[in-house]
């Protein structure tokens, strides 16, 4: 096993990084896939010098004081606020990643295997991942392009946005809106909710999908003639079947709108356009 | 663990530093920490059997100068540099990009398109409410107070009508698809504008075109009406 503490910049490199786990406080953390060697940087460090530990393909990047379970008991101490530190990751591309940050932007791009992000306080930036992704944030929102397999996102008081989205999405705010642009809708369930934020999604034209959309206060429009609405007094629903009805595409929300659109067939998706 | 330098990348970078001047083996480690700030930490353990190795095989050669070993480069070294040019750009360039940036540069263009998307299925959406809202109208309208079409008195019979200061409803049904044309206009206009950066001649120039058209449309309807 090897450690090092990092006291000013500094970059390393590994053979091999099968696993890749982090914790950090502030500052900012990336986690990019590569095809080449796995490296590490970390810049920008104040406060307590954060940690790096490699032993038999494991990575980890943390603080020495962290205790194993208890993230939350662990930050209580006032002092610990003040660590700071950038740290920018690259890990061959079916490495399974596990991040953890109080208060910093996370961007994780470019991997196959699984993706776990908790973050208290900031933004999460998910790009091109094939992996099944866990993406949570307290205050922040969720960007999410090209994420093909299962999404899970969720937030308090920011916006989660899908744009190429594949397989599965479960996708909660509270207080934001949720916006999704799905490539192929028919496989999986697609699950969104809101309390106060409008709900918008877009799929193709020719989607099997079982859809029930849902709002207390709000309205809600559908391009899909196939939908009827269904409500009783006090809730408004739409709901049906499109196609084969395969998959399941569920959306509720409290006061938000709800809009289901169409993507024509001519029509590429916006990250397309490239 | 760690060298950037896998699959005989180091061996590689060992000939070019060689072929820049002859070098001692201290000389040699020193740069590669510092040209690879720091990223590739060689020891002279790593660094030593590996000029040894380069040397058995003829394409260095060493001298000794006032008690330290002086490796340089030899014509067969030079000739297998050549051949290995563009590993060795690779190489460069690898070593030379930060995670960092590359990371930021990622951000960037995602915030970038999800920005763009947010905009655009908004619009669609606010496109959509309001198409359905006019559809749900004039079923209402149809079915309460279905009126002749001679839409031309002055004073509206029509149940639900409340006044020309209802901007749907000024200047008739026949009127109606103005006022919907208008409005794709609007968002047609809004969409481009949006994905662009409009530069001030451009602003200018488009400010130019629809003061124009104003003036068309208000002679058109002068002349007619």
């Amino acid at each position: 096993m090897a450690t090092w503490t990092i006291e000013e910049p500094k970059q390393l490199t590994f053979d091999e990084v099968r696993r890749l786990r982090v914790r950090t406080v502030r500052g900012s953390l990336s986690v990019v896939g590569t095809d080449d060697q796995a490296r590490l940087e970390v810049t920008d460090i104040r406060g307590m010098p954060p940690t790096v530990r490699y032993d038999d393909g494991v990575l980890e990047v943390g603080y020495d004081d962290w205790s194993q379970p208890g993230f939350l008991s662990w930050l209580l101490g006032r002092r610990k606020w003040r660590r700071h530190a950038v740290v920018s990751v690259a890990v061959p591309r079916d490495c399974p990643v596990d991040l953890g940050v109080v208060a910093a932007g996370v961007v994780v791009s470019g991997l196959r295997a699984e993706v776990r992000v908790r973050v208290m306080s900031g933004d999460i930036t998910l790009a091109g991942l094939t992996g099944p992704v866990d993406a949570e944030t307290v205050s922040g929102s969720v960007e999410a392009h090209a994420v093909a397999a299962r999404l899970r996102m969720q937030t308090v008081s920011g916006d989660l946005t899908l744009v190429d989205g594949g397989g599965e999405v479960h996708a909660r705010t509270v207080s934001g809106t949720v916006t999704c642009d799905l490539a192929a809708a028919g496989s999986g369930e697609i699950r969104l909710s809101t309390v106060s934020g409008d709900l918008v999604v877009r799929m193709p034209d020719r989607s099997d999908l079982t859809v029930r959309l849902q709002t207390t206060s709000g309205q809600i429009s559908s391009a899909f003639n196939a939908l009827k609405r269904t409500g009783r007094p006090g809730v408004q629903v739409v709901e049906g079947l499109l196609g084969a009805g395969t998959g399941r595409l569920w959306a509720n929300t409290t006061s938000g709108n709800v809009a289901l659109l169409r993507r024509e067939p001519e029509e590429p998706a916006v990250g397309d356009a490239r | 663990m760690s060298t950037v330098f896998s699959h005989g990348r180091l061996r590689l970078y060992l000939l070019k530093l060689l072929e820049e001047s002859p070098r001692h083996g201290y000389e040699v480690i020193s740069l590669l920490e510092d040209r690879f700030m720091g990223m590739y930490a060689p020891s002279p353990g790593t660094v030593y059997p590996r000029l040894q190795r380069l040397e058995a095989e003829g394409l260095v050669t060493h001298s000794q100068e006032g008690g330290r070993k002086v490796y340089r480069i030899t014509d067969a070294g030079r000739e297998e540099l050549d051949r290995r040019r563009d590993e060795l750009a690779t190489l460069e360039a690898d070593i030379r990009s930060s995670v960092r940036d590359l990371a930021r540069e990622i951000r960037d263009e995602v915030r970038g398109t999800v920005r763009d998307f947010k905009h655009e299925l908004k619009q669609a959406a606010r496109e959509m409410r309001r198409e359905q809202r006019h559809e749900n109208r004039h079923r209402q309208e149809r079915s309460e107070a279905p009126w002749s079409g001679d839409w031309t008195g002055s004073e509206p019979h029509v149940r639900g009508w409340t006044g020309p200061s209802r901007p749907g409803d000024w200047g008739g049904p026949s009127a109606e698809e103005l006022e919907q044309r208008l409005q794709r206009f609007l968002d047609g206009t809004h969409q481009l504008a949006y994905r662009m950066q409009l530069t001030e001649a451009q602003v200018r120039e488009c400010a130019a075109i629809l003061d124009e058209a104003l003036d068309h449309i208000r002679q058109t309807l002068r002349h007619k009406g």
